[in-house]
């Protein structure tokens, strides 16, 4: 966690707004989300907050296509309203999806990351970002290339949040992350937030305590349905 | 040995072996990354019924063969679209149901069916068509491997990430059960159905406990095949014994080998 910080590229962003509208969601015969609908906008904070099993990863897995709604849209838009392809989202998981047995480094999953399309293309031109995203992410070079088997859960929770930081996406959607990161590495996180919101990106955080990224610019209570929160 | 390289039988029975081995050490390393050892065998076993049923419908039976091991792949992969349906559940039901229809199947056949041949095959016995025919698929099947690499190995090892970023997880899951189904049907004349099973499983179970990192485990899955491979044979000629059999007890040797040698870098 004693890596430099690490000049931030500053693409502007096309997607000024992510519009969900009258989203449901249901499994399993029983309802999880009913009629939610908010904004989500470029340059803030939003906090989604509430209870246990209200619904808060289920809206983000929405929003990341992992999850597809009974009902309602999601809609990635410009500043003049007009609606864009789903953009590349940047997503550090509640819990660790990478197994401490997947035969990578952190450098072999961020290149792939950037580009997992198909066809013969060298690899190594992607280094440059992805050694970039691993040092923001607070880890030290001489783990760049160790597999992740060989890291420490901390460190393998630094890896995914360079992944979610790799290539500059307009969108970071950050599930619990106090949960997996250590007290350093919170602080790092904080850094970063501030960093991706000044350069107009949108930061999202699915949190039982808004003020844990530094605060939020927007709350969303979500419990079943969403509501908004007024911000102090 | 010396003289039987002179051999054209064994000069086919190597190439054979070697363009196999790189076949299915390519695969074997997707088999062993998405835990698929028995989804991969229980293919391979598929294509043993639609051999049969080919025979009793007087079509050729290679293409029974694909049939059925295209068919099981992909209602294994179907089926374990239902989070009720584990993917070994799926491959357990229909791998022995198309193996019993392959056993109704010869039942009904007049003519006898060499089913020692079928499961172990006999390398010895490769003719020029078979490796023509074997050196024209493995170059396809190859060629798509490397065309999906990227997003074959990313949902191999992070599939939220895979889909997260557009990537078809499903249809990457289709596409290799299918690649295996195809393997099965290029290698089975050549090697036999337990021999084609073993080789999809063997090579990268001999790589993985010795290295972290995909590059060298790819390389080294296509490396402990052509040992597999080359070594069985030697094995086989020197001692006389059938091949197939040969193959694969080498091969069990080298994964041994293989878990020592983990346990000496530990």
């Amino acid at each position: 966690m004693t890596a430099e910080p690490v000049p931030v590229a500053a693409p502007a962003p096309q997607v000024t707004t992510v519009a969900f509208r009258d989203i449901v969601v249901a499994r399993d015969g029983r309802w999880i989300l009913c009629d939610a609908s908010f904004d989500i906008r470029a340059g803030e904070r939003t906090a989604l907050v509430g209870p246990n099993g209200g619904g808060k990863t289920t809206l983000v897995r929405v929003m990341l296509g992992l999850l597809r709604p009974v009902k309602g849209t999601v809609t990635f838009l410009d500043a003049a309203g007009t609606p864009l392809p789903k953009p590349r989202i940047g997503y550090l998981s509640q819990r660790s999806t990478l197994s401490p047995d997947a035969p990578v480094s952190g450098m072999d999953l961020i290149r792939l990351e950037l580009d997992p399309r198909p066809g013969l293309r060298p690899a190594k031109r992607l280094d440059g970002e992805a050694r970039a995203a691993l040092s923001r992410a607070g880890l030290s070079p001489e783990l760049f290339e160790r597999p992740v088997g060989q890291l420490s859960g901390g460190q393998r929770q630094r890896v995914l949040l360079a992944r979610a930081l790799a290539g500059s996406p307009p969108i970071l959607v950050l599930d619990e992350p106090d949960t997996a990161l250590d007290a350093e590495g919170m602080k790092t996180l904080r850094r970063i937030v501030a960093e991706e919101v000044n350069h107009g990106r949108a930061v999202v955080y699915v949190t039982h305590d808004s003020d844990s990224m530094g605060g939020a610019d927007a709350i969303w209570r979500v419990d079943g349905t969403v509501r908004a929160v007024p911000v102090s | 040995m010396i003289d039987f390289l002179a051999y054209p039988f064994f000069q086919r029975a190597l190439l054979a072996g070697l363009l196999t081995a790189v076949l299915c050490g390519s695969l074997s390393f997707f088999v062993l990354l998405r835990r698929l050892a028995f989804v991969g065998s229980g293919v391979a076993h598929a294509a043993f019924g639609g051999v049969a049923i080919a025979a009793l419908l007087g079509v050729p039976t290679p293409l029974g063969g694909a049939a059925a091991a295209l068919a099981v792949a992909w209602a294994t992969s179907r089926s374990s679209g239902d989070s009720s349906v584990s993917e070994d559940t799926a491959v357990g039901v229909f791998t022995v149901a198309a193996m019993a229809l392959g056993v109704v199947a010869i039942g009904f056949l007049k003519s006898n069916v060499d089913l020692f041949g079928l499961m172990f095959g006999n390398i010895l016995t490769a003719s020029a068509a078979d490796l023509w025919f074997l050196a024209g698929a493995t170059g396809a099947i190859l060629l798509l491997l490397a065309w999906y690499f990227r997003p074959l190995l990313l949902s191999s090892i992070d599939d939220e990430g895979a889909e997260a970023n557009g990537v078809n997880v499903r249809g990457m899951r289709l596409l290799v059960l299918s690649l295996v189904g195809m393997a099965v049907v290029v290698a089975l004349k050549v090697v036999g159905i337990l021999l084609v099973s073993a080789l999809l499983v063997l090579p990268g179970a001999i790589a993985r406990p010795l290295t972290d990192r995909w590059p060298g485990f790819l390389a080294g899955s296509i490396g402990a095949a052509v040992l597999m491979l080359l070594g069985g044979l030697v094995f086989s000629v020197s001692v006389d014994i059938a091949p197939g059999a040969a193959i694969i007890l080498v091969g069990t040797l080298l994964f041994l080998v293989s878990l020592a040698l983990r346990r000496f870098r530990r």
